[in-house]
């Protein structure tokens, strides 16, 4: 990896080069009773917008590579007017089959199925916490890894450039717990706050060759003892903690303990924490046909493993019908089930479930509650 | 920066969102709720590169309508000329239940794992299939006795509800040919029905009691699809007579819109119905919480 | 409009359609015409023979039936069970005829002679309890809101002309809610039903600053239990919320619970 620094005023020029393309960043969006500032990303349009400061966003950035809504394909129908109506149906087939009585022939049912994968212009994500840069990763693995790479997913994420920026940990926050807390792949650039300066990581060629046109330079060892430092710091601020230590196989041994049951009930079964988490990425599809009948689309949502029909089979059967089976679920597939798959949980912890849940479930709290039990 | 977006793009009717244009060639009604569709690959190409095995799903699509997975019912030597024997249980099978022949459907796929058959040449072949679970169990049953003389004993057990709920019927005759144990037992008697009354367990019972148990416990391979309660006891069973769990094979069924391991919808766990099943080894099931 | 039009090659028909007031404000019907970039497609896909918002004809031959407001006369009474013997599918439309909306407000005041005078006061009229369209007859399909979402209807209609069966949310208002990155009401201090109302507003009053007041009703296995605790922890009192709850007439159940409850512990 290579390093460099820049004066921090220099970074009002890196955003403008920037901001050739379409920039999203985090911003300030209004106050909450008491007067703390809230914060989301947003599309940035002008410098001053740009909340390098902010403590953590309400909801994840994922709408811009998982939107909460996209259309996977549009139809065009083309039934033939006039036909259908044969009631009479064809005759047995010689294997001793019943006859096809009651097939009636559809006529020209026919349709035509146009795909896109909605991706018209890269996209800067200016100002990620590692937190969320982690995610990304996590979420490459399972929706660009195996067989059946997600389109959808994969040109947004082709598409993006990701400038990172250092945090300060949060009450809430437990990224360190789950190793997250520092990005050492799945960005272009990250930028610590050193004061007057910014230590810059350098992760591909765009990104280096965006920082030779602002005025930048290598560091010094002094400035390597200083981001260092920055580091150690940031380390000692951590409040929350979740212990990972067994925790696949603690899961697995208290999958009957009764304090599950005890947070089924305080479950609103929402959906908020899925829709908050950068890395929930399950959906649901609807599909619509307009008035006219002759256009029709099939549309993504997403979706969350807390909603009472998340596990529903045609015919009616819920393999989760009871609040509290749902929500050890959703720690079941973050907290074990993906770490069997790829060694590495999930969760990537943002705190941003906790923060966004009405009824307080927090994941320190409730890990810590099922490790305690007896 | 080493890029790790550098994705493979799958074959074609593999890819998200593609789907092969198919045409419902026949339909069959076999019971009040359950009809068995004929669906031919419109492609010819297309049609003969579609190979599937006795296990495997594929998503089925009305455009507008919805999509939703389906275990193939048919031979896979007849790669993409498909039947799949569906309920209207939903609103996707209701509308189907109306649409009639030559209309144009979407298939996508094969998904999934299948059931080992040519691994278990040579092996005795229990077949146990509970209500709907038929249907996916006839493409094995179909796969195997092409290749009759490779197995040794070969019985299927057949459960349903009522008589009148008995699927496949006009085939029994053809099964039986083949020298086939197909025995068949209903929860409710209706009228003419001559046959046992009782669950599934009982024949299994009966077969067990009836062999040789080394026999039973070192050659004989399970294949199993019904309702989740009947996984249970019927493995139950298998395993107190002393079959290894990895020869015994369940399909799984689970709610699924992409099967492509992407929707997470079909998740038990770290595994994916989709990818990682429908079919599992019994082994496989009884490390996932929740599976049956 | 061409004959026998079919989609997937299932034939389609054009059904008759009426729409019918009882005690409502008209409003869920007004905002079937206010778009009219979908109007004439509404028109092709339905065949309306009585809607007394849009045209001045009106037949007696309909096959679905859309029915909005709630019965608060005899008459009333008497001309819903003939609506239902004429059609085929009565769809009970927006929060008054689903739950008898605002109009049961007065349900709370036992006295409802006493109303009336407060009301009306010498002027003679009649009006009873306040009661849903099921209370009086079957009814096949509701369609939520305060009023309906005009999108929700085209959807819904269309579903129905295909013969495709209808499925609303199972889940709360917070899921729309925060897809559409709204900040949460409650951050604000104020109270909000979105946790425990059926979705499929998309969050139409939080996403303008207006906690949601519940006019879909309950969502399935909507946890009301909770919901006290979240507004007793803000300071949101239980009067305040009941208040809420009672406004639209679809947590009425609920209500009854939380106020025996309460005269218990008294």
């Amino acid at each position: 990896m290579l390093f460099k620094v820049f004066p921090v005023g220099e970074l009002i020029r890196l955003f403008e080069i920037l901001s050739a393309d379409r920039i999203v960043g985090p911003v300030k969006k209004g106050e909450d009773q008491h007067g703390h500032s809230l914060y989301d990303f947003d599309v940035v349009h002008d410098f001053a917008e740009l909340r390098l400061d902010y403590t953590q966003t309400i909801h994840s950035a994922k709408n811009y590579f998982l939107p909460y809504r996209e259309d996977l394909c549009t139809f065009t129908f083309q039934d033939a007017a006039g036909a259908g109506g044969d009631e009479t149906g064809g005759s047995g087939d010689g294997q001793g089959r019943p006859n096809a009585a009651g097939a009636r022939d559809g006529g020209s049912g026919d349709w035509q199925k146009e795909v896109d994968y909605g991706v018209y212009a890269p996209l800067v994500l200016f100002g990620l916490h590692p937190c969320d840069i982690n995610a990304l990763n996590k979420l490459d693995k399972v929706l660009l890894g195996g067989r059946y790479p997600n389109p959808f997913y994969g040109e947004k994420r082709a598409n993006m450039f990701i400038v990172g920026h250092s945090c300060n940990p949060q009450p809430f926050c437990f990224c360190k717990s789950m190793g997250t807390d520092s990005a050492i792949r799945g960005f272009d650039l990250f930028l610590t706050r050193m004061d007057d300066l910014y230590f810059a990581e350098v992760l591909s060629s765009r990104a280096f060759h965006l920082l030779e046109q602002i005025d930048c330079r290598e560091p010094d060892s002094r400035e390597h003892r200083r981001y260092l430092n920055e580091m150690a710091v940031k380390e000692s601020l951590f409040v929350a903690h979740v212990d990972t230590s067994d925790l696949t196989k603690i899961l697995d041994l208290e999958f009957q303990a009764p304090v599950w049951k005890e947070w089924g009930e305080k479950c609103l079964s929402c959906g908020t924490c899925a829709q908050v988490c950068p890395t929930c990425y399950c959906y649901g599809v609807e599909e619509h046909v307009d008035m006219d009948l002759n256009h029709g689309r099939k549309e993504k949502k997403l979706y969350s493993c807390n909603l009472l029909d998340f596990a529903v089979v045609a015919g009616g059967h819920n393999f989760r019908p009871e609040s509290h089976t749902r929500l050890k679920y959703r720690y079941y597939h973050k907290h074990r089930g993906f770490v069997e798959a790829f060694e590495e949980s999930l969760c990537v912890g943002c705190g941003r479930c906790g923060q966004s849940c009405l009824a307080r479930i927090t994941v320190p709290e409730v890990i810590a509650s099922v490790r305690a039990s007896k | 920066m080493k890029t790790e977006l550098d994705f493979i793009q799958p074959v074609a009717g593999e890819q998200f969102e593609y789907s092969y244009k198919a045409e419902i060639t026949n339909v069959y009604p076999l019971t009040r709720m359950e009809k068995l569709y004929q669906i031919q690959l419109v492609d010819p190409v297309e049609r003969e590169q579609f190979i599937f095995r006795p296990g495997q799903f594929v998503m089925l699509e009305l455009p507008g309508i919805g999509e939703a997975p389906f275990s193939i019912s048919s031979s896979p030597v007849r790669h993409g000329d498909i039947e799949l024997c569906i309920r209207a249980a939903g609103n996707m099978t209701r509308f189907l239940d109306r649409v009639g022949r030559g209309t144009r459907v979407g298939i996508s796929g094969p998904f999934g794992t299948h059931f080992p058959v040519e691994k278990m040449e040579g092996e005795d072949i229990l077949l146990i299939a509970g209500g709907l679970g038929i249907a996916p169990l006839r493409s094995p049953i179909l796969a195997v006795l092409e290749k009759r003389s490779r197995y040794g004993q070969v019985d299927i057990m057949y459960g349903a509800r009522r008589p009148s709920e008995l699927l496949f019927g006009y085939e029994y005759a053809m099964w039986r040919q083949f020298d086939v144990g197909l025995n068949i037992i209903v929860d409710q008697e209706e009228p003419g029905w001559q046959g046992p009354v009782g669950l599934i367990t009982e024949l299994l019972k009966q077969r067990i009691a009836d062999s040789v148990p080394d026999r039973f416990r070192e050659q004989t391979s399970v294949i199993i699809c019904g309702p989740p309660v009947m996984f249970r006891f019927v493995c139950d069973l298998l395993i107190s007579a002393g079959v290894p769990v990895e020869k015994i094979f369940v399909s799984l069924e689970r709610r699924m819109h992409c099967g492509r391991g992407k929707c997470c919808r079909c998740n038990i766990g770290s595994t994916y119905t989709c990818l990682d099943g429908p079919v599992f080894d019994y082994w496989s099931v009884l490390n996932l919480k929740e599976a049956i | 409009m061409t004959k026998n039009k079919t989609f997937l090659g299932v034939p389609v028909a054009r059904p008759k359609v009426g729409f019918f007031e009882l005690s409502s404000c008209e409003g869920c019907q007004l905002q079937l015409l206010n778009n009219e970039a979908t109007l004439l497609d509404f028109l092709s896909l339905v065949e309306i023979v009585r809607f007394r918002e849009g045209m001045k004809e009106a037949s007696d031959e309909y096959e679905i039936a859309f029915v909005e407001g709630s019965v608060t006369r005899a008459d009333e009474e008497e001309r819903l069970k003939n609506i239902r013997e004429k059609a085929r599918i009565v769809v009970a439309l927006g929060s008054c005829a689903c739950f008898g909306g605002v109009n049961q407000l007065k349900n709370r005041f036992h006295d409802l002679e006493w109303v009336k005078k407060e009301v009306y006061g010498s002027f003679p009229i009649e009006t009873q309890e306040v009661k849903p369209l099921s209370a009086v007859i079957k009814v096949d399909l509701e369609i939520y809101g305060c009023p309906i979402k005009k999108e929700e209807v085209e959807r819904i209609v269309t579903a129905l002309v295909l013969g495709e069966e209808i499925h609303h949310p199972q889940y709360p208002v917070c899921m729309e809610c925060k897809a559409r990155e709204n900040i949460c009401l409650f951050d604000l201090g104020e109270p909000c039903l979105g946790p425990v109302t059926r979705a499929g507003c998309d969050a139409w009053c939080p996403s303008n600053r207006l906690g949601c007041w519940g006019c879909r009703g309950p969502a399935p296995e909507a946890n009301l239990t909770r919901l006290q605790i979240i507004m007793a922890e803000r300071g949101i009192s239980q009067e305040r919320m009941i208040d809420r709850l009672e406004c639209f007439g679809g947590f009425a159940g609920f209500v009854a619970d939380i106020r025996v409850k309460k005269e218990e512990a008294k």
